[in-house]
């Protein structure tokens, strides 16, 4: 058989080296396996002005000229060897996504620390065209540094391929490495900007109507868990030591007439429809109402507090939804 | 497109208006200015004064602009369009300052002005880039001019510079502090150094340029190739070295000192100079080998293309080889020799060089041939020496008697030697031989000479260096040992006859200062007074001297003598290079393995402890191995009763260190204190006679 493209891009090779698929696990440790590091522009310049600086040397037998060129190529090759320490031993201990609104920036915080003691300088990572700012690690304390990645429409934004890169010291070699790990972020439909009110569900007008959800009389006391509000937690008893409570109020089942139905969105179009309903998820947690949410094939139930909010924005961002987000 | 290149005219524009933001910082500017300053100062000596001004310049008006941004001159003089304006200008005037333009100095010299143009317009790190580039070179540039050990030292400072502004280029906000940036570079190029110096010995040296440039104007310094009264007097006031000579076996004596030069035969009544009838010989020697004087010459950079040897060289110079034994294998004549005996190199001493000579000492020299008619021939002028000498002539019979006689005749009759001789009139020899009386070595070598072919005998007049000094292994010869004698033709060869030393014997015995021990003419140098400065003065030279032969020397031949000195024969390329990459391998692994750790800052309390402990061993209070550290000096307490509480105070601090969790200011603290006590403690026990063990 012939070897093709397609067959090098399925060997290990390839992978080995452009890490194509997401098939590595953290923690992971920046080995001198995974290491590039080549001339950065700079450096070529400075090669390229070494060797006219030789060629003069020569010319006019300058035994100093040559020393000036030795001594000028025994730092570059040193600061090959520091930009290669710089990024050797260091490992990434995780990498979290957190999820973000369609248009705006995912944020990937990569948690990094070190095995080697070194201070290590000015190393970045980058996705998808995007750059960290440069991070300093001092003696094995972990690091954290945030990678912005600009989303375009709601889904997933998938980290994809990250590379590890540093120039430091000098600027004149670039050092890189690439990790993969199946890591993303949700991306939740932009919500519309001026969505209307709230639906008003028939033969349930007080729902369209429905007060804070902490006013009522109090039927009772729960284990808190977490999404409920600050207001409906039970401060006596908590004071008491009683640990968290939240009380149960009377009224709750009035209130869990909102529900959020893809039908209620009169407008054109599946991501039109997913953004007013983004909005009005956004709209029932600020005005503290309870809510539910159906679309064909989903059902939240009702709910209110930030675990539903989360669980309503992911159904919005996953349903029906294919590919990835990033830019 | 037109956006494009309408954008690109405005780069060109001075810019108007507030935006500053294309600026660079001035973290980077000041960085880049302190490389720019450093690289230009050793060019200072070398430029044109209106070159190194402008250089400075442009560096200070672009450090200006930095700080008055909306300076409106500053801006408009330092906008692209004008400094590449300035830029073209400066070509022109470089090349009407220089005569040319297409050649090493006016090319420098325009590499400086372009250096500092580049960056009075710098606005991006692109820029700063070529800048770098551009700078590096120059800094190069700088070793056509000199290569001493000075010119090494002063490069030092000018590297860091470079890497510093690639530091800083790399990452202008970086938060690290300038202090912190220069320790790593120094740290990077020590790293760098044993590389360099591998690089240094191992890389082959390709002999001969490969391209040369119209041949650049020098002035020349040293002996030129004609002689009138006063010019070799004008050149002894000089103490500017000529060459300096290491001998393989024993030193001659200083009267046998003469190192030939130029030889005068021409004479116009006034002016001597080269004859143009020469013609190259083979030197030839029939004599003892033994006899023969074995040295090595290096000879400072003249501007000319004669070489100096003892007379009488029967060799011709070869390039100078590290060892005298291969000698023989690298036999590579640098230079020819005439019939007159001078000897010179093929290509201008445009730049010191070092070579090998052998000369049998004696004072008549072989001659090639029949005389050339020049070396009888007299103008009409000095009519009154020429009635002299055949007066003189009739008197005696031969004419070795006769030039003994004239010899004589400068002893005898009140001739004086001094630097400054009165102005001669039109008919210099009469004047000096009846008037003046007075006058250094080229006019008693002049008279001789004409009074030699007054008398029919061809003679000519020699000019070249007399004398040397040592110091330590090597001989100074300098400026001040310039000096003029004469040949004469009798009975087949060339007789070597110095005039001084008939008038002033002590010139060739002791040299010029010897000689004239009154004129304040006498360069200091070549006083042999003793003294501190003097002392110093040639240690520098030694040392100067080491550096030459061992840095600036270092070629092909000193490459194959030190493979030789090592006992590996004549390695090849493909060995060097195997050789070269483990080294470079070794380096690798011990470079990387020595990270900056701070390892040692965690471990002083550790370092205190042990030396708490080895204090109490050594005043016979060894630690057991069942006791812990607070237990250990709990007993020391009972031990020194009058110690207890600078003991009790050891103990809660070591406690503290290894059992409290600290921050690092609470830690230095401690360690400080931990000092502090341990040091009082000693002092306090420094006499006290050690214990028994209890």
């Amino acid at each position: 058989m012939k070897p093709s493209l397609a067959m090098l891009t399925k060997s290990g090779l390839w992978q080995r080296v452009f890490r194509t698929r997401a098939e590595d696990v953290l923690p992971h440790t920046v080995t001198h396996q995974r290491i590039y590091i080549v001339p950065s522009k700079r450096g070529l310049a400075f090669l390229l002005t070494l060797l006219l600086m030789l060629i003069a040397s020569v010319n006019y037998s300058l035994s100093l000229g040559y020393a000036l060129c030795f001594l000028l190529t025994g730092l570059f090759s040193a600061t090959l060897l520091h930009t290669y320490s710089n990024l050797a031993g260091l490992r990434i201990k995780g990498i979290a996504g957190q999820n973000t609104f369609a248009g705006e920036l995912a944020d990937f915080l990569i948690t990094l620390d070190d095995l080697q003691d070194r201070q290590r300088h000015g190393i970045r990572i980058s996705a998808h065209d995007f750059t960290s700012a440069p991070l300093s690690m001092n003696m094995a304390k972990p690091a954290t540094t945030c990678l912005k990645i600009k989303t375009q429409s709601r889904g997933t934004c998938q980290l994809g391929r990250i590379k590890l890169q540093s120039d430091w010291p000098l600027g004149l070699w670039t050092c890189w490495s690439y990790l993969h790990v199946p890591r993303h972020a949700l991306v939740f439909p932009k919500a519309e900007l001026e969505s209307p009110a709230l639906p008003v569900q028939a033969g349930d007008e007080e729902g369209a109507l429905a007060k804070a959800a902490t006013t009522g009389d109090v039927s009772g006391l729960r284990a808190y868990q977490p999404g409920d509000s600050i207001g409906s937690i039970a401060w006596k008893s908590t004071a008491r030591g009683m640990g968290l409570q939240s009380r149960t109020f009377d009224n709750d089942a009035s209130l869990a007439a909102t529900v959020l139905d893809l039908q209620y969105a009169s407008v054109q179009g599946l991501e039109a429809k997913l953004s007013r309903l983004c909005a009005w998820v956004l709209e029932a947690e600020a005005t503290r109402t309870h809510y539910a949410l159906r679309l064909p094939g989903v059902s939240l139930d009702n709910g209110y507090g930030q675990e539903q909010q989360t669980k309503a924005l992911s159904a919005l961002a996953l349903f029906d939804h294919k590919g990835t987000s990033a830019l | 497109m037109s956006g494009a290149t309408n954008r690109s005219w405005r780069r060109l524009l001075p810019s108007v208006g507030n935006n500053h933001s294309d600026l660079m910082d001035a973290r980077t500017l000041h960085a880049l200015a302190a490389l720019l300053v450093l690289v230009q100062f050793p060019h200072l000596r070398n430029m044109p004064a209106w070159v190194s001004a402008s250089g400075l310049l442009l560096v200070g008006a672009r450090l200006c602009l930095l700080h008055y941004p909306a300076h409106r001159v500053l801006r408009v003089v330092l906008s692209p369009l004008s400094v590449t304006a300035l830029a073209a200008l400066s070509a022109f005037v470089i090349r009407w300052d220089y005569g040319y333009f297409v050649g090493r100095d006016p090319c420098v010299a325009f590499l400086f002005i372009l250096v500092a143009a580049k960056f009075a317009e710098v606005r991006r790190a692109n820029d700063a880039t070529l800048l770098l580039c551009l700078g590096a070179f120059l800094l190069l540039t700088q070793y056509f001019y000199s290569q001493t050990m000075v010119s090494a030292l002063i490069t030092l400072p000018a590297v860091i510079a470079l890497a510093y502004s690639l530091s800083v280029l790399r990452d202008s906000s970086n938060p690290e502090s300038g202090a912190s940036q220069l320790k790593l570079i120094s740290v990077l190029l020590l790293q760098g150094l044993p590389i360099a110096a591998l690089l240094f010995v191992v890389f082959p040296r390709l002999p001969g340029p490969l391209w040369s440039l119209p041949e650049d104007s020098m002035a020349t310094t040293g002996l030129s190739d004609s002689m009138s009264p006063g010019s070799i007097g004008q050149l002894s006031q000089s103490g500017a070295v000529a060459f300096r000579v290491e001998f393989d076996d024993d030193v001659p004596e200083p009267s046998q000192l003469y190192w030939r030069g130029p030889v005068l035969t021409q004479f116009d009544g006034r002016n001597w100079a080269l004859s143009d009838e020469r013609y190259a010989v083979t030197p030839n020697y029939a004599g003892s080998p033994d006899n023969a004087l074995h040295y090595t010459v290096t000879l400072q950079a003249h501007q000319q293309n004669w070489l100096f040897a003892l007379d009488t060289a029967i060799s011709l110079p070869t390039s100078y080889t590290a060892t005298a034994q291969n000698e023989s294998q690298n036999l590579r004549a640098i230079g020819r020799m005439y019939d007159d005996g001078q000897i010179l190199a093929n290509d201008t001493v445009s730049q010191t060089i070092r070579y090998r000579q052998r000369s049998v000492l004696g004072n008549s020299f072989p001659a090639a041939g029949e005389p050339a008619s020049e070396t009888r021939y007299l103008p009409g002028r000095n009519k009154r020496t020429i009635d002299f000498a055949k007066t003189l002539r009739s008197e005696v019979n031969t004419d070795r008697e006769f030039a003994h006689r004239v010899l004589q005749h400068f002893n005898v009759e009140p001739f004086r030697y001094t630097l400054r001789p009165q102005l001669l009139g039109n008919s210099p020899v009469d004047d000096f031989m009846f008037n003046s009386r007075e006058g250094f070595c080229e006019h008693y070598a002049a008279a001789f000479v004409v009074m030699m072919r007054a008398a029919g005998i061809p003679a000519r007049v020699v000019t070249g260096y007399q004398g040397g000094e040592m110091n330590g292994d090597y001989m100074i010869v300098r400026q001040s040992n310039a000096h003029a004698w004469t040949e004469a033709y009798i009975d087949g060869t060339w007789q070597r006859f110095d005039p001084t030393s008939a008038v002033a014997p002590s010139r060739i015995e002791g040299g010029l200062a010897a000689a004239l021990p009154n004129e304040s003419f006498v360069p200091r140098m070549a006083r042999h007074a003793p003294g501190l400065l003097r002392t110093m003065q040639l240690r520098w030279d030694a040392a100067n001297h080491h550096w030459q032969r061992l840095v600036v020397d270092f070629d092909n031949d000193s490459q194959a003598g030190l493979w030789d000195r090592l006992g590996l024969g004549k390695p090849t390329q493909w060995q060097i290079m195997v050789v070269f990459l483990l080294l470079a391998g070794i380096w690798s692994a011990v470079v990387l393995r020595s990270p900056h750790r701070q390892s040692k800052k965690l471990d002083i309390q550790e370092r205190y402890w042990q030396r708490l402990s080895l204090f109490l061993y050594n005043k016979g209070l060894p630690r057991r191995p069942s006791e812990s550290p607070s237990e250990f000096l709990q007993r020391a307490a009972t031990a020194w009763p009058s110690h207890q509480e600078s003991l009790q105070q050891l103990d809660n601090i070591f406690t503290a260190l290894r059992f409290r969790s600290l921050d690092v200011a609470e830690r230095q603290t401690l360690i400080g204190n931990a000092k502090k006590e341990l040091r009082s403690l000693r002092l306090a026990l420094l006499f006290n006679r050690s214990l028994k063990p209890i």
